[in-house]
């Protein structure tokens, strides 16, 4: 399980590192050298890692969703920027939150609507990946408790008549507005963090979402909750993240290897 | 670590079994169409069947498609005892012709009634995937004008009753028609 996760974490490293490259044109193509993962074999750590110390940094890493941020441009219906936060409480739990803004507008074949509000998700992250020497990447699993406030708008709708004998109306605008709409939900996140160089961390995480609350408008239904993202029939609903986040090291704790 | 991955399977596979509703289902209740059920005259109790019913609504060239199999004039002609025809959805009236014995070769038994039904209308949430539904409501004081047709025969309707003024669903007849 373990080596399978390594391997995994080394591929996903990788290809990270070609992302970051595509993206921001060879600004950052030293810092493949700084990935020990690809050279280092799993038989030869244990002669490397005899007597050192591994130091582990605690501290505070905020950052914000890449995805979100850049949607606006190729996607004129929506707007939205969420940041995301955690800090080390110990070796392997993380405090985390996300703290979002949104407003998008959505397009179904018989309804067009907007949803627009803030949300809020805090829990913690689980790190269940070993790190070598000092390096701080993480493979997590976490939980978390989002809550949402926002406002629906029908922009228009049209009327489903099986029997269109005196012919298919146009859609109707209707402009009606529904406001001081809220819902919480659970969600469980599995992500993953890669420091590419010095406290600069990429990471991506999906999440599946599970609703508690949902307090709908009565004659309408909340077709999208920001956090919570598009709803289905159920009280399920899914959702991912690309974040890029600084780290800022509050303290040290120097541990001794233990040698496998 | 291997119960956590095990659960958020569980999760996914739960997830999966819920995120069918980007069509709207042909069984969701949407817009309802006017019930009208016929009785017989000398025996209010009983159901009576009409002859070559054709009901055609007023401005247009065909009428409503009783009978989808049909390929020549019979498909807009009903034997039943209970019609459904829907009402416009963007006007708060809507005429239609109802004729009795339509194409028969005796022109002396064909009769045609013209009948207004007045209401209002409401639109109603449905769901994503089927958008909304229109509901009526007959007017009180007017729910109908019962008129008779062009050829000033009398009019084969002897009595038009009003009882479901609430046009919500199709469950149940909204008009009784003696003849």
């Amino acid at each position: 399980m373990k080596h399978i996760l390594k391997y995994f974490f080394s591929f996903w490293l990788l290809s990270c590192s070609f992302g970051i490259r595509a993206q921001v044109k060879d600004t950052l193509t030293i810092q493949t050298d700084s990935f020990p993962v690809t050279a280092v074999t799993p038989e030869a750590v244990p002669e490397l890692v005899q007597d050192t110390i591994k130091t582990h940094r605690y501290g505070l890493r905020v950052g914000v969703d890449l995805f979100k941020l850049t949607r606006a441009f190729w996607d004129h219906n929506y707007k939205g920027i969420e940041l995301v936060g955690d800090y080390r409480l110990s070796k392997r739990y993380f405090l985390a939150a996300e703290l979002g803004s949104e407003n998008k507008t959505t397009e179904d074949d018989r309804l067009t609507s907007n949803s627009k509000g803030q949300y809020i998700k805090a829990g913690f992250d689980y790190n269940t990946y070993e790190n070598w020497l000092d390096m701080e990447n993480i493979i997590s699993i976490g939980l978390r408790y989002g809550f949402s406030t926002f406002s629906q708008e029908l922009i228009d709708y049209k009327i489903y008549n099986s029997h269109p004998y005196w012919g298919e109306m146009p859609p109707k605008a209707s402009g009606q507005s529904y406001s001081g709409l809220n819902a919480s939900w659970i969600e469980v996140n599995m992500g993953l963090k890669a420091k590419v160089f010095n406290n600069i961390f990429v990471g991506f995480s999906v999440q599946l979402k599970g609703l508690v609350t949902n307090n709908t408008p009565g004659e309408f239904d909340n077709l999208y909750i920001p956090g919570f993202n598009r709803t289905y029939d159920g009280r399920f609903g899914v959702g991912f993240n690309y974040t890029v986040s600084y780290f800022i090291p509050i303290y040290k704790k120097k541990i001794k290897i233990e040698t496998e | 670590m291997k119960k956590i991955i095990s659960l958020v399977l569980l999760f996914t596979f739960a997830l999966s079994g819920c995120e069918k509703d980007d069509i709207c289902d042909a069984n969701t209740p949407t817009t309802p169409r006017l019930i009208i059920e016929f009785y017989d005259i000398n025996n209010p109790d009983l159901l009576k069947t009409v002859t070559n019913l054709k009901v055609i609504g007023q401005g247009m060239s065909e009428g409503i498609v009783f009978n989808e199999t049909a390929t020549d004039d019979s498909k807009y002609r009903t034997n039943a005892s209970s019609i459904a025809i829907p009402l416009k959805t963007n006007e708060d009236t809507c005429t239609y012709s109802f004729i009795l014995n339509d194409g028969n070769s005796n022109p002396a038994l064909i009769n045609e009634d013209i009948i207004t039904f007045n209401y209002s209308r409401r639109d109603e949430y449905v769901s994503r995937a089927c958008g909304f539904k229109t509901v009526y409501e007959l007017n009180s004081s007017n729910p109908f004008v019962q008129t008779d047709g062009v050829n000033n025969d009398g009019s084969w309707m002897q009595i038009v009753e009003l009882v479901e003024p609430n046009i919500e669903n199709e469950n149940e007849a909204h008009f009784k028609v003696f003849f």
